[in-house]
């Protein structure tokens, strides 16, 4: 395992630097060398672990990160001054306070400072996987970026760096140690989201900073909090070890806004919203593998200690509110990227939320989604390079014409939004286990049970919508066009999209096999307890839950198969008609409905902050 | 056994009762305004008339999207009355509906436009009304099995009247009754969505529409548990209110809609699971 580890983590950091140097056609192949062997290597290490694996660093690397730390700090310092950012500066300063008295309090300890299990493995699958195909998929959209040669070298490079200290956060235990790894993500995100160097995305890197530094900042408030209460050392491992014993809600409550703000959730959405002036690989690796995918993990790490304190109600009412809020906010955009960021930060919310709840089913659930949503999002996002770079479309309002010039692209899209929406896709099937479990929680839990399904069940009917809003305009063709030539877009674009593809291919005929297998083992290992996930006949037991297989399948012939023929369908012997015009001859924009959500976004806002607040207050009562 | 015969026999015949559903319905509201009225079997004479039409389309796709969409309802319909996931069935709902929305957007016609944002506005309107009925459902029964309910001893109607009428008030919208016919308007937007289908491709449309009919005097006979004297007498009193609402009222605009959809049918039927979840 440490070796396997070593070369997870060694393997981009070395990429990373070699990136900067070499000739640009090796740097090419070594990319897709890197994404191919570090794919095989995460699936390795799922495949080698079968229980927690403790690895302890010799006593120097406690000395390294404490210096790594004090370096990072200096970094936002100077960024802060740079930058003339009051509020960096102050939480830096704060940061570096903390950290300074910690060090110092902190006692010696021989506890193993990180730890691989089941759910790290089944991160580094998500991350390196995903991460790999965007990787190579950037070769080609940073090639007709307009900068110097050296700063598309860097965007490469800080991308597999970026890789490396994603593998280090779910393998860290000692919070110390994950302090640095989350610190050195947001570092990443923030160098990636300014590499267009223009003043917006210079503002938008200072939010995502100063935003992630709260976090962070939490994040050493737990520690300190945790030291204090004198329960042992800060871990990971010992925070879970303690958690029947109560008392340590505080710590727990502030690791869990570290990570409902990594998961960009309200009020602290902001910073992913901007994220997306960067070039798009940047938002498709946020959105996906990388990330705000630390929150749905970090959730699911603690999930055994939160599940059933008042400090998981307060983290379901949020996310409830956030699933909903979003998914409306998402109604209101016409960016497409916008409309995918938004799809997101509710998706998320939906994965913390099933996280907080912990039972069998909804830890499943949740890493379901996490997975079929980091594919389709992927998916979606470099099809959304695509269309900006191939096509120069941003906007869907124009995209009402991509059906006959891009029918390809048009039909992969659709293919991602359906995997996101319509059964049996794994999204639908993740989506449709957190509703019924959601239903035995609401007479359970009553008030705030009915209010979370009915915010969920709303909010999916509100993305449903949202996505056939899209769907639609995406389809659009006239008699003219009746039958489809498919576009090229160039050999990497199309690459990375069949990979892409494949993997959701996957996700549908491999879903019995990967709940049982894949998901159901992981889901025993973070929820500390035992799930079963059985197949008979007809039906797949979840727990105690009975999901029926014929109704979705049917389904699936019904919905997205009809879909996606129906872009091929040719009826011969049929006679074309114009449209109905009722005699007018004006040219008429095409457009959809749109919400708008700007009055509402203050109030969405001061909400997240309230509930925010209900966090503490959970955890202090 | 005998159930699922029957829920089987219903099914396979939902088109043909929808029709009749149909046709009664033009002969109420023609006695209602005092008038003789089209024969009960009106539907399925233009049903016999549309398919002798010349064939044409605007394009394959929007008249194969037509036709899933007849496809996909008669499925849903199928998984309702065979007393499946209610969850599962209110999602089939909302993707069958999606395909029609998705089919009027695919075509350049304005109305065709027009008719699928009002459709997905219509879709708003209801479907929080249509989840909270079956949340509360779930609570009383503690299934979502709509078969949970058809079997429920009580009748539901007791425990959320508040919920039936919420449902009352919107299926006008869903089955596109005045004052609530905004999606269709023919006065507007010329049919909405069906506008761009024609001859044997509107029959797809058209049927489509009968079995929404079942669809909806469905969710009406959940409220009557086993009683199933109190789910025809409700079944009819639907059908009566929904028929002197259509010819009393005159068309409201898709935002008023929306406001008193949101405001008044929601709340209602949000006060009752309240109740029921306090007691």
């Amino acid at each position: 395992m440490e070796s396997l580890l070593a070369g997870l983590v060694g393997l981009p950091l070395a990429v990373s630097l070699l990136l900067l140097i070499l000739p640009r056609q090796l740097a090419k192949w070594m990319v897709i060398a890197a994404a191919i062997i570090l794919s095989i290597l995460s699936v390795f290490a799922y495949a080698n672990t079968n229980s927690a694996v403790g690895i302890t660093l010799p006593h120097y690397i406690n000395e390294v990160v404490a210096g790594a730390d004090l370096l990072l700090l200096l970094f936002f310092g100077w960024i802060a001054i740079k930058r003339k950012s009051i509020l960096v500066g102050l939480l830096t300063m704060l940061q570096l306070g903390g950290l300074v008295y910690l060090l110092n309090n902190m006692p010696a300890t021989a506890a193993p400072q990180l730890m691989v299990d089941e759910l790290s493995a089944f991160m580094f699958i998500l991350i390196n996987v995903i991460s790999g195909i965007i990787a190579i998929y950037s070769l080609r959209y940073i090639e007709e970026e307009p900068c110097s040669p050296f700063r598309k070298k860097y965007f490469l490079s800080i991308i597999f760096w970026f890789i490396g200290a994603m593998n280090l956060v779910v393998c860290a235990d000692n919070l110390e140690y994950f302090f640095l790894f989350f610190e050195l993500t947001t570092l990443a995100s923030f160098l990636l989201i300014s590499f267009r160097q223009d003043a917006e995305s210079r503002a938008n890197a200072i939010t995502a900073l100063w935003m992630n530094q709260v976090g962070g900042l939490a994040i050493l408030g737990a520690i300190f909090f945790l030291l204090r209460s004198g329960s042992g050392e800060a871990s990971f491992s010992n925070l879970l070890a303690l958690a029947p014993a109560g008392g340590l809600l505080l710590p727990l409550a502030l690791l869990s806004m570290a990570a409902l703000i990594k998961g960009a959730q309200l009020p602290f959405s902001s910073w992913l919203l901007g994220a997306m002036v960067a070039p798009t690989p940047v938002s498709a690796l946020l959105h996906s593998s990388t990330m705000v995918k630390i929150a749905p993990f970090m959730i699911l790490r603690l999930s055994p200690a939160l599940k059933d304190t008042p400090l998981a109600s307060a983290i379901i009412a949020l996310t409830a509110f956030v699933f909903i809020a979003a998914a409306v906010g998402a109604l209101a955009q016409d960016n497409f990227k916008r409309i995918l960021a938004h799809s997101t930060i509710a998706l998320l919310a939906l994965m913390i939320m099933m996280g907080a709840l912990g039972t069998p089913v909804t830890v499943v659930a949740s890493l379901a989604l996490m997975l079929f949503h980091g594919i389709s999002k992927s998916m979606l996002f470099l099809n959304a390079g695509i269309l900006e770079r191939v096509f120069h479309l941003k906007n869907t309002s124009d995209m009402d014409r991509l059906g006959e010039s891009g029918p390809f692209t048009a039909l992969v899209t659709t293919i991602g939004f359906m995997s996101l929406l319509l059964p049996p896709f794994g999204a639908f099937i993740g989506k449709w286990l957190s509703i019924e479990t959601l239903g035995s929680y609401a007479v359970d839990a009553r008030l705030l049970g009915a209010f979370t399904l009915i915010a969920v069940v709303c909010g999916s009917a509100v993305l449903t919508l949202l996505y056939t809003k899209v769907i639609g305009l995406l389809i659009a063709r006239s008699g003219e066009h009746d039958r489809v030539q498919f576009e090229k877009t160039g050999k990497t674009y199309t690459g990375t999209i069949y990979a892409l593809l494949a993997l959701i291919a996957l996700s549908i005929f491999g879903l019995p096999l990967l709940l049982t297998h894949f998901f159901a083992p992981v889901a025993a290992a973070a929820s500390a307890q035992d799930v079963t996930v059985m197949i008979k006949g007809w039906s797949i037991f979840v727990d105690t839950m009975k999901l029926p297989v014929l109704p979705p399948l049917i389904a699936f012939f019904l919905l997205p198969a009809a879909i996606i023929a129906a872009m091929f369908i040719h009826f011969r012997h049929v006679d074309r008609t114009r449209e109905y015009m009722c005699g007018e001859k004006v040219n008429y924009s095409f457009s959809s409905f749109y919400l708008t959500a700007d009055k509402a976004t203050p109030y969405a806002i001061t909400i997240g902050v309230v509930l925010f607040g209900a966090l503490l207050v959970a955890a202090l009562i | 056994m005998s159930h699922t015969f029957i829920a089987i026999i219903l099914i396979i015949l939902a088109p043909f009762l929808g029709g009749l559903v149909y046709g009664l319905e033009r002969v109420i509201r023609a006695r209602m305004q005092r008038r003789i009225g089209p024969p009960v079997l009106q539907p399925f004479y233009d049903f016999l008339k549309l398919a002798d039409k010349r064939r044409m389309v605007v394009h394959s796709a929007h008249a194969f999207l037509g036709i899933m969409h007849f496809v996909s309802l008669w499925y849903a319909l199928g998984v309702f009355l065979l007393g499946g996931d209610l969850i599962l069935v209110i999602f089939l709902h909302l993707l069958y509906t999606a395909l029609i929305i998705l089919a009027g957007y695919s075509t350049r016609s304005i109305f065709s436009h027009l008719g699928a944002n009002r459709t997905a506005l219509s879709i708003i309107a209801y479907e929080p009304v249509l989840i909270l009925i079956a949340v509360s459902m779930y609570m009383i029964t503690g299934s979502f099995e709509a078969s949970a309910a058809f079997h429920h001893p009580q009748p539901l109607l007791y425990k959320m009247p508040l919920a039936f009428v919420a449902l009352l008030l919107v299926l006008p919208i869903k089955l596109k009754k005045s004052p609530f016919d905004v999606a269709e308007a023919h006065q507007e937007v010329t049919g909405g969505v069906e506008l761009e289908f024609s001859g044997i491709y509107y029959e797809a449309v058209y049927t489509a529409k009968w079995l929404d009919y079942i669809f909806s005097y469905t969710l009406v006979y959940l409220f009557a548990g086993s009683n199933i004297l109190l789910g025809i007498g409700l079944m009819l009193f639907t059908f009566i209110y929904l028929n002197a609402l259509d010819n009393a009222t005159a068309r409201v605009n898709y935002k008023q809609m929306l406001r008193f959809s949101l405001g008044v049918s929601f709340s209602l039927a949000f006060i009752n699971l309240l109740i029921n979840s306090l007691s």
